[in-house]
């Protein structure tokens, strides 16, 4: 590529107009090439879509989905629309993201912390855990659990591995929690916190004279009054789970397949989170703890106001870079069975040969997913990062 | 002060620390609660592993019978079978070619790994090891088997991917990480567009089109075999990370030496050959190597798209009836395999960096 550019002797930067035309014509000849290599592809895709009878359209999204998904968050069965089969996909690895998420999170301080532990044996075994997940492809780590699971659990009876949590070959059940309160009305309880809390952060002029305590208090004590009203016809309890056999008969069950995709990528995840988190510690130095400590704040308040702030800095970036893996990664669920959204399109895409549709409707989805976090986490730093300064 | 020869410190810091790793394990109640609690977890879990995978475990002689009089862990599978995990169904008498190969494709990428190696000779060396892969496994020539690419599998078919895929990739990923910080804007829009699609969405879901969407995309003619297409997914996978990894190189590198370049009258290449990208490469190394770990994981998901891994060798010889199928026993040989690999392949990388720090 005949880029290269020779200035004038003496000048520093060749004379514009040069490196105008040059740009212009190394650009030119950028799109020119992806122009002409979609062109090509567009053409032999016409060819081989006609020479096959494929009709290109997404009619196909409203017509019967007609296959059966083992396990879904929401209610659906195969009379239901190719649409709504998607919209149960996304639901299911969206579930799978999120308890991965929070489960990780938690886990990972923790075994950041440990990992930095004085005392060397649990620095060390959060060592192994970092180094183990670190160094093995996650999917072998998913296909060893999900064998281990069908050698181990017993096909006879059900064991209580913890109080109120009980495995056999069936899977394992925990607790059912179920609350008065549908799934829209949690959504909009989310929304009305949400949103008092932003004004309790900002209050409007009229306000801001109040304390803040007294405006937090109000603000929970309308949340509350709302979810009395919203959850008055409805019960609320916890059914424990119960056994006759190697049947799970209450509580909320977990197939093997789903317990596996979760566990696995918990495990695996917080390793990952653990370094983020053990790098984040690292990253604020020894003097900022001393010098906080000197000036007489207490042991909470340097953690609150001097720490956090500067760790959450180093941290948030490659946080999100965590999160966005979580979600690829829960595409690893096709390796044990679980349906996620990439496995029901592929069968979407088998029964109905709509590969083009298909193949775009996953891209879109998860660009959307992974940008929807993304966008939101750099928001969130670039507020932190301007509070912290520099 | 009189300069303390390091050779006579050792040994006293070595004890000092050794004492106080003992001490640390008991110095506040805190730490005593701790270290009963792993104590305690320890007693529990390690005397029935130990007697899973030593004293009850089945190893010699290699037969299904051993396993069977054994309540433990069948190593005798992982004797009898290793073979066919590590090569998979490649053809018995000529296993020494993919041993070779592996051998070759791993000491060579230890090799690269240091900066001080980078020379046109190494680009060579791996063009013929690139050859020479193709002809030991594939055969046709100087008198070898002809052996076709549906009969590859296990070690060989992981390292040749990773290598191509890095190796591939890399060159595109530098191109890719340049265009990302020029100034033209269709080249820096092309490869942002590139680059952020890549990085969003799954390496499963790449696979899945490449292997659904190539037939339908290409002439019938050039559509390619199952392990090109799955190679070509991972390299465009593995060149999108790694410019990312570059660009942050790139970032790294002060004004001023595109400013002394350009007062030198280097041209745009020249600036890059000469004088930004050694310096922005060095800086990457440590986030490359992290980058080739992520990729060596990867390849296992090649498995999803019908191709003879190391994972899908292992799968395909538990197949075997005659045993009572031993899939942890495999799945631990396996994990040990590529843990070796990624994790040796790490710590080298890291005390090559450690050493390239101290000379500088």
């Amino acid at each position: 590529m005949a880029l290269t550019v020779s200035g004038p002797p003496g000048l520093a930067r060749p004379s514009r107009g040069v490196v105008r035309r040059v740009d212009l014509l190394a650009q030119a000849a950028a799109i020119a090439v992806v122009l002409v290599v979609l062109g090509v592809i567009l053409a032999t895709t016409r060819y081989n879509l006609s020479a096959r009878g494929i009709q290109l359209g997404l009619d196909f999204l409203v017509e019967r989905a007609g296959f059966t998904v083992a396990e879904t968050l929401l209610p659906y069965d195969p009379g239901d629309s190719v649409l709504r089969a998607m919209w149960v996909g996304v639901t299911n690895s969206l579930f799978v993201s999120i308890v991965v998420g929070v489960a990780s999170t938690i886990l990972g301080v923790l075994v950041g912390v440990c990992r930095l532990s004085p005392n060397p044996m649990v620095a060390g075994l959060a060592r192994v855990w970092v180094e183990g997940v670190r160094n093995t492809p996650p999917v072998l780590l998913l296909i060893f659990l999900y064998s281990l699971w069908w050698q181990v659990a017993p096909s006879d009876h059900a064991v209580a591995l913890a109080p109120g949590v009980l495995a056999s070959i069936r899977g394992l059940a925990v607790p059912k929690v179920t609350t008065p309160w549908s799934g829209m009305d949690l959504l909009l309880l989310a929304v009305l916190a949400g949103g008092l809390a932003w004004l309790v952060a900002r209050p409007p002029r009229a306000a801001r004279a109040m304390p803040r305590p007294f405006l937090a208090g109000a603000a929970i004590a309308v949340t509350a009054l709302a979810a009395l009203m919203l959850g008055l016809d409805g019960r609320a309890g916890i059914i424990l789970p119960r056994a006759e056999g190697a049947t799970l008969a209450s509580g909320a069950v977990l197939t093997p397949e789903l317990f596996t995709i979760l566990f696995g990528l918990t495990l695996y995840t917080t390793g990952f989170i653990a370094e983020v988190v053990r790098g984040g510690i690292e990253a604020v130095p020894k003097g900022q703890w001393e010098a906080a400590r000197a000036l007489g704040l207490g042991e909470a308040s340097v953690l609150r106001l001097v720490v956090l702030p500067q760790m959450l800095r180093v941290v948030i970036p490659p946080m999100t870079s965590q999160y966005v893996n979580i979600v690829k990664n829960s595409t690893l669920a096709l390796a044990v069975g679980y349906t996620d959204f990439l496995t029901i399109m592929g069968t979407i895409i088998n029964k109905t040969g709509h590969a083009i549709e298909g193949t775009v409707l996953i891209v879109v989805v998860y660009l959307c997913i992974n940008l929807t976090i993304s966008t939101a986490l750099n928001l969130y730093n670039a507020r932190i990062a301007m509070r912290g300064g520099r | 002060m009189t300069a303390i020869d390091p050779m006579l410190e050792t040994p006293r810091r070595v004890l000092r620390n050794s004492g106080a790793a003992w001490r640390r394990l008991f110095d506040s109640p805190l730490n005593v609660a701790l270290s009963l609690l792993v104590l305690a977890a320890a007693a529990m879990a390690v005397p029935p592993l130990f007697k899973w995978a030593v004293l009850d475990a089945a190893f010699l002689p290699a037969t299904p019978q051993t396993c069977q009089a054994h309540a433990g862990a069948c190593w005798s599978f992982i004797v009898a079978k290793h073979s066919q995990i590590l090569f998979g169904i490649y053809p018995l008498d000529e296993r020494w070619r993919p041993a070779i190969v592996c051998v070759g494709l791993i000491g060579l990428l230890i090799y690269s790994v240091r900066p001080s190696s980078w020379r046109r000779g190494l680009l060579v060396a791996w063009l013929v090891m690139m050859v020479a892969a193709q002809v030991l496994m594939g055969g046709g020539i100087f008198g070898l088997t002809p052996v076709s690419t549906a009969l590859w599998g296990g070690l060989p078919v992981t390292l040749i991917l990773t290598v191509v895929a890095i190796g591939g990739g890399f060159p595109l990923a530098i191109l890719l990480a340049l265009a990302r910080r020029s100034e033209l804007p269709a080249l820096r829009v092309l490869s942002t567009i590139f680059i952020e699609t890549m990085r969003g969405l799954p390496l499963l879901s790449i696979l899945f089109i490449a292997s659904i969407m190539l037939p339908l995309l290409l002439p019938a003619a050039l559509v390619p075999d199952k392990l090109v297409r799955a190679l070509i997914a991972l390299l465009l996978f593995a060149a999108a990370y790694m410019a990312e990894v570059v660009r942050g190189g790139l970032q790294a590198i002060p004004r001023g030496q595109y400013e002394a370049a350009a007062a030198l009258g280097l041209g745009y290449w020249r600036t890059q050959q000469k004088v930004v990208l050694p310096q922005a490469l060095n800086v990457s190394i440590p986030a490359l190597t992290s980058t080739i770990i992520v990729m060596i994981k990867n390849t296992s998901l090649v498995l999803v798209v019908g191709l003879f891994d190391l994972i899908s060798s292992g799968k395909s010889a538990l197949a075997d009836p005659t045993w009572r199928s031993p899939a942890i026993e495999t799945y631990i040989f396996i994990s040990a395999i590529y843990f070796v690999l990624c994790f040796g392949f790490g710590r080298f990388a890291e005390s090559f960096e450690r050493r390239n720090k101290v000379s500088r």
